[in-house]
């Protein structure tokens, strides 16, 4: 498996450039031999601008050895879009790597330079759910998928409302499905998107079409939040479907009540919207005794619940 | 013996895992445990009277919680496992202190941050592209538990020139391409070297042409020519201009000028604006989730921008965002999470901890519980061997120990914005940093002594306070690069 270059007649013309340390550094690595040598054959093929068949093999190795080396992956996407490699092969030879290092922040900007240049996102959505089926929160998959949504426009498209939907059923404490989910239905909306030079009726159509989708949204929650009261994934999302569509707190008065009226209640965060509740209505008193029991069945967060009363005096 | 196999097998992951430098950059939980000794507290005997207050203590805490098993409950129930012994106990066997909690272990961890700039075998090659990040991770641990480096200047310089790009910025070694994550590192590192000679070694000229490379239109900034473009990206190029003094114009060969840009600020307001998510907290990039160390680079950006008080109610949602800080803070564990249902760890001490100071000089003082961090920091994240970590059962690395250490830092110092903006330094773009002022010992509800009180850290620059005005200073008085 070891691989040298000094005797490998495919690299005779190439002079190694060895690391050059000035005394003895910090943090210095006893490198091995193989990874100190490819990595001199790299500084050489780097200082002379090459880009090669043979360089793509030899970043392959280095990515071996240190997947976490970025200026690797930089010089690969550089050598590839010289050598106009089909994006498709580099995806087939990046796949396995990406399954064998899920906490890689390289290979995800690796894989999107690929796809944008390939311009179409065909099998990502599969091979990103077979990433998460690894690893259900991994930052950098989610943020890549929110990058493929926004890059190829796939708003509030079915598949990725559904996919939200199958990993939120898994656990339904999911935070990042449920980012993902407001991000699909919400986040691709930008004033006057829709609007200019259309009918009226359709103006119209669409508004009706919005409140039937927050509608649906604030029962989803709700649903979810009935399985696990207490996680705050829902109840945020709850919480930001109301903002999003300007309804007041209110609107989940009775359904918040349900979780509160035991003592210690069934979810903080129904007494917290309770708070918000009273606050809106300008229910002085309730809302401090509201904070003091916040307080109590909450005390880690005490400076924060005895800092929300000064809102109270303001408002 | 097939158990020793196992054992080494365990112990193999657990390296590549530790080693893996993407883990260090990607800043997250990460529930792999394995057997090493920190876990055998078997015999604890018979619970002496601060353990008696601490077992107290722990069922106050203790949260509301639902029936429903998931993924995410099964972990957050063995994580408790893991933490409570040592919330309520003194499973590593360290002296306590007058409030029963284990006393600061200054001395093994000095010992450790110090072994962390030596010598690494092969296994470290994953760390080969992170080096600056050691440096800096170490040196900025010592410095908080008042360790002085001075010694270490000429060999900052010299590690930190090697890794010099010509064409600007710094890379994570000798002949790597320039990256921001390693430029930040670089620069933070030899500003604590602090002499003329550290300073002069950066080269400032191409470095501002390297930071303009990575501008792009929609405000934001990459972390390297062909790099992702998110929060770090900005928060690194602010902090590389303001320390320095670097003009706020962007360069003439920027390629964002083609479209229509001028300066680095850019449309970067309203970019950080939509980092903001809907639960309150910063995110990577526009439509990502929150993430504790994206908020704080995001804070950061707002805090070099201009007075705190100023820049973050302009473009932050400021009740959303401490709500979710707020949130962040586990309980009993009394450490941070980075995400919302996500599990605690010794790093957020900082990246949620170190949020703090920021916010407090925008809105309001006693926002958050120190002593529940400092508890969670002294009692769960302190290695008996030296070091600190994420959570009991895993081993301590420089990143989790320097930025515990940071974190406790924040809980134990007050600090002050000026908000006239006076004094000798910080005139000019970026000036904003330069007018914080430690404001004395926190005295409210605390569980540390006297000894276990650690150093005074700059909110936006996690450095000392000295070493960032004298750099600043120094760049002030010097006329072009």
């Amino acid at each position: 498996m070891t691989k040298f270059y000094h005797d490998d007649p495919a690299w005779a013309d190439i002079e190694p450039i060895p690391q050059d340390d000035t005394g003895h550094p910090l943090v210095a690595i006893a490198y091995t031999a193989e990874y100190s040598e490819a990595m001199g054959y790299l500084r050489a093929v780097m200082a002379r601008n090459e880009h090669s068949e043979r360089v793509l093999a030899l970043t392959e190795h280095v990515i071996g050895i240190n997947p976490a080396h970025y200026t690797v992956w930089l010089y690969r996407a550089r050598t590839l879009e010289h050598l106009s490699i089909p994006p498709s092969d580099e995806l087939r030879w990046l796949n396995p790597i990406a399954l064998s290092h899920l906490k890689n922040y390289q290979i995800w900007n690796h894989r999107q330079a690929i796809v944008d240049r390939r311009d179409s996102c065909e099998g990502e959505a599969d091979f990103i759910a077979q990433m998460l089926d690894q690893d259900a929160k991994n930052y950098h998959v989610w943020s890549y998928r929110q990058w493929m949504v926004e890059r190829f426009g796939l708003w509030r498209d079915v598949g990725e409302v559904a996919f939200a939907e199958e990993m939120i059923g898994r656990d339904v404490r999911n935070n990042s499905a449920w980012n993902h989910r407001f991000f699909v239905l919400f986040g691709g909306r930008k004033k006057g998107q829709a609007g200019e030079g259309e009918e009226e009726g359709k103006e119209e159509e669409e508004k009706e079409k919005e409140k039937e989708l927050v509608q649906r949204e604030i029962e989803y929650a709700k649903q979810a939040i009935r399985q696990a009261p207490q996680s705050q994934s829902a109840w945020d999302y709850l919480r930001a479907v109301l903002r999003h569509a300007h309804l007041p707190i209110s609107t989940i008065a009775g359904f918040a009540n349900e979780y509160n009226d035991v003592s210690p209640p069934r979810s903080l965060h129904a007494l917290e919207a309770q708070l918000e509740i009273y606050a809106e209505q300008n229910k002085v008193d309730e809302a401090r005794s509201t904070l003091e029991a916040l307080a109590e069945f909450d005390p880690v967060r005490k400076p924060y619940w005895t800092y929300r009363q000064k809102e109270l005096v303001v408002a | 013996m097939a158990a020793k196999s196992d054992d080494e097998v365990a112990r193999t992951r657990l390296e590549e895992l530790r080693l893996d430098s993407n883990r260090i950059q990607e800043l997250s939980d990460e529930e792999l445990y394995t057997s090493d000794s920190n876990a055998d507290y078997e015999d604890l005997g018979p619970a002496i009277p601060s353990e008696a207050d601490n077992i107290v203590y722990v069922n106050r805490m203790m949260p509301i919680f639902d029936d429903l098993q998931t993924e995410t409950s099964r972990a957050q129930q063995q994580t408790l496992d893991k933490i409570l012994p040592y919330l309520e106990g003194n499973p590593s066997n360290f002296p306590l202190n007058s409030f029963g909690i284990p006393k600061l272990q200054r001395e093994k961890h000095v010992k450790f941050l110090i072994q962390g700039l030596g010598d690494k075998p092969a296994a470290y090659t994953t760390l080969d592209a992170a080096r600056p990040w050691q440096v800096y991770w170490c040196l900025a641990g010592l410095t908080v538990l008042g360790h002085d480096i001075s010694d270490y200047q000429q060999k900052i310089i010299d590690t930190l020139t090697d890794v010099q790009h010509p064409e600007g910025g710094y890379g994570g070694g000798f002949g790597h391409l320039p990256h921001l994550a390693p430029t930040y590192a670089a620069i933070l590192s030899l500003a604590m070297a602090g002499s003329s000679a550290a300073y002069e070694s950066i080269n400032r000229r191409t470095l501002w042409h390297y930071l303009g490379r990575m501008k792009q239109a929609d405000g934001g900034f990459t972390m390297a020519v062909g790099g992702e473009e998110d929060i770090r990206g900005a928060f690194c190029v602010l902090v590389a201009l303001s320390l320095l003094n670097l003009p706020l114009d962007l360069p003439p060969d920027a390629p964002a000028r083609a479209q229509g840009m001028t300066t680095f600020l850019d449309k970067l307001d309203e970019w950080i604006s939509r980092c903001q998510t809907y639960e309150g907290g910063i995110s990577a990039s526009p439509g990502c989730e929150a993430h504790g160390a994206y908020t704080f680079c995001g804070l950061g950006c707002l805090a070099i921008m201009g007075p705190p008080r100023e820049t973050m109610n302009k473009y932050l949602d400021m009740p959303a965002l401490i709500r979710w800080l707020s949130y962040r803070q586990g309980a009993p564990e009394g450490g941070y999470a980075g995400r919302t249902n996500k599990l605690v760890d010794g790093c957020y001490s900082h990246w949620i901890g170190g949020c703090w100071p920021l916010v407090e000089a925008a809105v309001d003082k006693n926002l958050w519980n120190r002593s529940a961090l400092g508890r969670y920091i002294l009692s769960a994240a302190q290695d008996e061997k030296g070091g600190l970590r994420d959570k009991p059962g895993m081993r301590p690395d420089a990143y989790h120990t320097c930025y515990n250490l940071a974190g406790l830092s924040a809980a134990q110092h007050n600090y002050k914005f000026d908000e006239k903006m006076t004094g000798d330094v910080g005139k000019g773009s970026f000036g904003a940093p330069f007018h914080w002022k430690g404001d004395g010992l926190f005295e409210g509800d605390k569980v540390w002594d006297e000894e276990d009180v650690v150093e005074e850290v700059h909110p936006v620059f996690v450095i000392p306070f000295e070493a960032a005005m004298a750099c600043r200073e120094y760049f002030e008085a010097k006329d072009g690069f």
